[in-house]
């Protein structure tokens, strides 16, 4: 069965390749993968960005269909969110014959068996959020520095004749806070107009964040602006209203009740701010970059994938349909996989 | 005159002593019955699986559950409970992509060692007469923490050979189906029909008297701990031989893959009634299960019910059977 | 009657004690090379525990175990023993029940192995059983746990007197006929008649004064841990014997003269059809009646029980069991054997939600005074007591519960004449208080104190008798061939 596939494979490759270059890009996205069949390998679903994530894919797979994008694209769920189980699942999915399968992993090693033997049986994997080490396989990040470098941006612009910011970090050691930090601190060179006055850790949690920042502001002057890594910015409010202080702006992380806070804010007040943060649509996007790998395009293997940000325009509309407690998605397309930058080694 | 007397007095007797045997019968049927219909339906649903890769696909990573499985057999059959089993294996496939990779000869040290603290387990259990479940899922905390200080993050690489070994594809029949058969029929005739199993297992039905009949119940029960320990040891190499890296949570799953797979296969929980075959028929079928369920297209949020559903349908069958025995008076 | 043989083994002031307990106090005791030598006492008397110190289970803590002369009694053990041909059957049985007949051979029999050993046990056992109960009806290849219990005896003994390649001098038959209906006892008894003299020793434990008479050249009778009393067993009849035993003889049932019908009016407790009785006959108690269900052992009379049982759970009527197959269907052996009597009352002993801790202590008490349980304490493990004594807090389970309708599965297997007459006079208390017993028993004699016997043949009740129609002949002649009534 391996044997028989494998040519096949490398030719439809060959013939995608060669006329790619001449098709108009969004257009080309069509006839060759209508037969294609694309399976979501899911690990966990117990919470809510889960099953934020599931519904993108859902919502998005299900348009493909009917499109006639593609075949059919089914998503399964592990039961135990145990490793083995996964590479079970996995080794299902080849065997029923999938053309591609899209993974959200359990462990970042222990599937790489079982990716490794859909790899040999020219089976496109991508994975992401929880993304697999097997180098065959196509990984998608979010792109964390990204996110810190666009929170400049925005401040930056809005306050063109500079003013004095305060960084609320996340949880101490772990990577993905090193990486906003690094993408502040060089926002902050690129914009020297921003000055960077104080650093607290608000553990990604409104109560901490509320605590560390209550404790350091009578040692801070004046605070214009305040950065985040997501999800603690009506703790952060909180703890300048308590204090008597004018309220800064604060960037947000996309949770519905910071952009409740903010609308009411903007509403009564006319304050204005900007909010960033990944999405659990990242599902999306990873089907598209699937069905474009379907398609016979030349990627990376290890892409970044842009965050989600609400302006001062599109609250209004981000906020219409999130539901109490939920996250801002944005639904991708397929031109967003085009935006995909490389990683340069993660 | 007596002739008659004595067969009219033996007829219910024998009658009795066949549906005993009938149901006995069945009863060991059943494990090999559930598997060829859950294979058949596979086979229906997604005919691509009866092929020498499908079979490959579906099964191989079936032979360390198997492993495990007989391993929590050797334990039941003396009436314990290992709910560690999970946790060794995790352990195991730690030791087997960091030390044995790295220093070999450390590396087979540390697998010997398991089996040694698992003898220690079997005479610790017995001699200071303690709850097995106990015992063992103190230990699980200890080989969890073992993982996961020599694997603090999942990584690791399984030595090359193991990979090749686990990856042989000889002809005709796959890997996973050779080993299956090859282990089931092993500890059959070792645990079912050799003198020392019969020791093994007569101290699982009746302890009391084994130890009056003269056998040393410290030597069979570290025997038996030993062994497993043995088997759980084979079940991670074979494990991370597939998945080539590890995690300390690799396995966890196994401690009740493998109790539900004696279960399955027709063991009890008391008395020394196991059965190797159908304990490794009883893997199988858990991991072919899971396998249908994603062929049907069960939504996700009913897979897991539905798994539990296919358990406690041949277990209820399995107590239909039960009944068919008549109590002996 | 070979009573003169050399001395084979010998006890010289063996003492054993368990905690505060002698079990065992300067025992005299010879066996000599081909006799059969019967040992008799109370349950509780220690004979059981006598014969564990000659099977090496347990090890005596004074005294000489003298065999062939030599004193073995440091560092004995079953080993040992069986090294010098000793074997023991135990009263409660030593088969595992997960194992099939020949397996359960080979545990005794270390010298068959090799290949082919499956087959050669199953030989030697299947010609074994033919030899001591030709008739048996048992294959090697079945599994114990599917056999009667009376059958699982059979294979038991049958086991014992396998002999490959060892010595096999002297074997202890402790209660061998409890579980066997007469014919099949008859069987046995005669085998230990040839085996002893063929030169072999057999100690014969058992509460049947008759087979003991008949079959023993020597009777030592034991009481409290002492061996009270040994002579030739033709110089003991049925009275001295219970005599020296500390009972006084049973005087003769006058019941049969005295016999009223409790049926004339009323409709009956219980009746139940026989599962698979032909006709439509069934099987009837009213209050205050003790019924007794007869026949030879595994015709149905259990399942009788089982259906009566299950009929007054379904209607909620409360009834009592006990069961006579103790180890799997009786105690609670990990419990107490107050916990074990007061488990069947919890609803008299509850004081709001909870148990009343006093009243569970009190109940038990009592039926420790009534039932003359011998313990120190009542909260010992159950296991701590005799078979015996274990069975006399079944009874008090029973009895001390609030049921009308009582169950009982032989129940008096194994216990010794003393107990039995105690709970006897128990039974006909309860029965004139208006309770119906259900009672089916192996033992003819316990029948004269049923008010009707009902006697069972392949699972029918052929025969229904009042107590004033009773005759052992007839129930015998109904139990092996067709009789109408």
């Amino acid at each position: 069965m391996k044997s028989r596939r494998h040519p096949l494979r490398r030719s439809l490759l060959c013939a995608a390749l060669a006329v790619a270059p001449l098709m108009a890009l969004p257009d080309a996205s069509h006839a060759d993968t209508a037969d294609k069949k694309i399976a979501l390998s899911n690990n966990y679903a117990g919470n809510s960005w889960r099953q934020l994530m599931l519904a993108s894919w859902q919502q998005t797979t299900d348009k493909a269909v009917k499109d006639g994008l593609i075949a059919s694209a089914d998503s399964f769920t592990t039961a135990e969110n145990q490793a083995t189980e996964q590479a079970a699942q996995i080794q299902n999915l080849i065997l029923q014959g999938y053309d591609a399968i899209v993974i959200n992993a359990s462990s970042p090693t222990a599937l790489n068996g079982a990716v490794k033997q859909a790899c040999d049986a020219g089976i496109i994997v991508v994975s992401f959020d929880g993304t697999v080490s097997e180098p065959c396989a196509y990984r998608i990040s979010m792109d964390f520095k990204q996110t810190g470098i666009e929170q400049m941006d925005y401040l930056s612009e809005r306050f063109p004749q500079g003013a004095n910011v305060l960084e609320v970090r996340g949880l101490a050691g772990v990577s993905v806070d090193e990486r906003i930090h690094s993408g502040i601190t060089a926002g902050a060179q690129k914009h020297p107009n921003l000055k960077v006055i104080g650093e607290v850790n608000g553990n990604w949690s409104p109560t901490v964040a509320q605590k560390a920042v209550s404790g350091v502001l009578p040692s801070l002057p004046k605070v214009d602006a305040v950065v985040t890594q997501g999800g603690e910015g009506v703790g952060i409010a909180q703890a300048f209203v308590a204090a008597g202080r004018p309220l800064p702006a604060i960037i947000f992380g996309n949770r519905e009740e910071e952009l409740s806070w903010w609308k009411k804010q903007s509403d009564t007040q006319g304050y204005q701010s900007f909010s960033i943060s990944s999405g659990p649509s990242i599902s999306s996007l990873a089907f598209y970059v699937a069905q474009q790998l379907l398609d016979g395009k030349q990627m990376p293997h290890d892409l970044l994938s842009p965050a989600v940000t609400v302006t001062q325009q599109t609250l209004d509309a981000s906020l219409k349909d999130l539901p109490k407690g939920g996250i801002v998605s944005e639904t991708y397309s397929v031109d967003d996989v085009a935006k995909l930058k490389p990683a340069a080694s993660l | 005159m007596n002739a008659p007397l004595n067969s009219v007095a033996r007829a219910p007797v024998a009658a009795r002593n066949n549906a005993a045997r009938r149901a006995r019968m069945l009863r060991a049927a059943l494990p090999a019955v559930s598997l060829v219909v859950l294979l058949a339906t596979i086979f229906i649903m997604q005919p691509r699986a009866m092929s020498y890769m499908g079979l490959n696909l579906m099964l191989n990573l079936a032979v360390p559950i198997a492993l495990a499985t007989i391993a929590q057999m050797l334990i039941i059959s003396v009436n314990d409970l290992d709910l560690s089993m999970g946790s060794f294996i995790s352990f195991v496939a730690c030791v087997a992509v960091t030390l044995l990779d790295q220093h070999p000869f450390l590396g087979w040290l540390a697998l010997a060692g398991c089996v040694g603290v698992y003898a220690v387990l079997g005479a610790l259990i017995h001699s200071r007469n303690l709850p097995s479940i106990v015992v063992t899922l103190g230990m699980s905390f200890i080989w969890v923490g073992g993982a996961i200080l020599l694997l603090p993050s999942p990584g690791g690489t399984a030595p090359q050979w193991l990979q090749a070994l686990v990856r042989i594809k000889p002809p005709l029949i796959p890997l996973a189906i050779i080993v299956c058969i090859v282990l089931g029929l092993a500890m059959h005739f070792f645990l079912m029909r050799s003198t020392v199993g019969v020791v093994l297992r007569g101290a699982g039905g009746n302890p009391l008297a084994i130890a009056k009949a003269g056998w040393s119940l410290l030597r069979i029960k570290v025997a038996m701990y030993a062994m497993a320990g043995g088997f759980g040891v084979l079940s991670g190499l074979f494990l991370v031989g597939l998945t080539t890296s590890a995690d300390a949570n690799v396995a966890l799953r196994y401690t009740l893959l493998s109790i539900a797979g004696v279960i399955l296969g027709g063991g009890e929980f008391v008395g020394g009634r196991v059965s190797p075959m159908g304990a490794v028929l009883g893997a199988l079928t858990l991991v072919l299960a899971g396998s249908l369920l994603s062929f049907i297209r069960i939504s996700p949020d009913w897979q897991i019910g539905a798994q539990g559903a296919i358990l406690i349908f041949v277990l209820a069958l399995r107590a239909a059977v039960n009944r068919m025995e008549v109590r002996p008076l | 009657m070979n009573a003169n043989g050399p001395v084979r083994v010998a006890f010289a002031g063996a003492g054993k004690s368990f905690g505060a307990v002698r079990a065992l106090s300067d025992v005299d005791l010879s066996v000599r090379a081909g006799e059969c030598l019967g040992l008799i006492g109370h349950n509780g008397a220690g004979k059981s525990t006598l014969m564990q110190v000659l099977a090496g289970t347990l090890a005596a803590d004074c005294g000489q175990l003298l065999i062939e002369g030599r004193d073995l009694r440091q560092g004995y053990s079953v080993q040992v023993a069986r090294q010098h041909g000793i074997r023991c059957v135990f009263q409660e049985l030593s088969l595992c029940p997960n194992l099939n007949v020949a397996e359960n051979t080979r545990l005794m029999s270390p010298a068959l192995r090799g290949f082919g050993w499956r087959r050669r046990a199953g030989e030697l056992i299947e010609a074994m059983l033919e030899q001591i109960f030709p008739g048996h009806g048992i294959e090697a290849d079945d599994i114990v746990a599917d056999l009667s219990i009376g059958k699982r005896q059979m294979v038991e003994i049958a086991r014992a007197f396998i002999n490959v390649d060892e010595r096999l001098d002297l074997i202890i038959l402790d209660e061998p006929t409890s579980s066997l209906d007469a014919r099949v006892a008859e069987q046995l008894l005669r085998h230990v008649r040839r085996f002893a003299e063929g030169g072999g020793s057999i100690v014969l434990i058992s509460h049947i004064l008759g087979e003991m008479l008949g079959t023993c050249d020597r009777i030592a009778v034991m009481r409290d841990g002492r061996i009270v009393e040994t002579r030739a067993a033709r110089d003991f009849t049925h009275d001295s014997l219970v005599e020296v035993m500390g009972g006084t003889a049973r005087e003769q049932q006058q019941a049969t003269e005295d016999f009223a019908s409790r049926r004339e009016q009323g409709s009956p407790r219980v009746e139940q059809r026989p599962a698979r009785q032909a006709d439509g006959r069934t099987v009837q108690a009213f209050a205050g009646e003790i019924v007794g269900l007869s026949g030879l052992a595994g015709h149905g009379q259990s399942q009788l029980l089982t259906q009566v049982l299950r009929d007054c759970v379904k209607h909620g009527s409360g009834a009592s069991f006990v069961a006579g197959d103790r180890q799997t269907d009786g105690v609670f052996a990990l419990w107490s054997i107050a916990e074990n009597i007061t488990i069947g009352s919890l609803n008299q002993l509850k004081r709001g939600l909870l148990l009343n801790p006093d009243a569970e202590q009190a109940m038990a008490d009592d039926w420790m005074k009534r039932m003359s349980i011998r313990t120190p304490d009542m909260s010992n493990p159950i296991l701590s007591l005799s078979g015996g004594n274990q069975q006399k807090a079944l009874f008090a389970r029973a009895l001390a519960s609030d049921s009308q309708i009582i169950l009982m599965d032989d129940p008096m297997r194994g216990v010794d004449v003393g107990t039995k007459r105690e709970v006897y006079s128990i039974l006909m208390e309860e029965a004139a208080r208006g309770r119906t017993f259900i009672w089916y028993t192996t033992e003819l004699e316990e029948l004269t104190y049923c008010d009707h016997v009902y006697v069972f043949r392949d699972g029918q009740a052929v025969l229904d008798m009042p107590r004033s129609e009773l005759s052992e002949e007839r129930i015998l002649r109904s139990s092996f061939a067709e009789e109408t009534p």
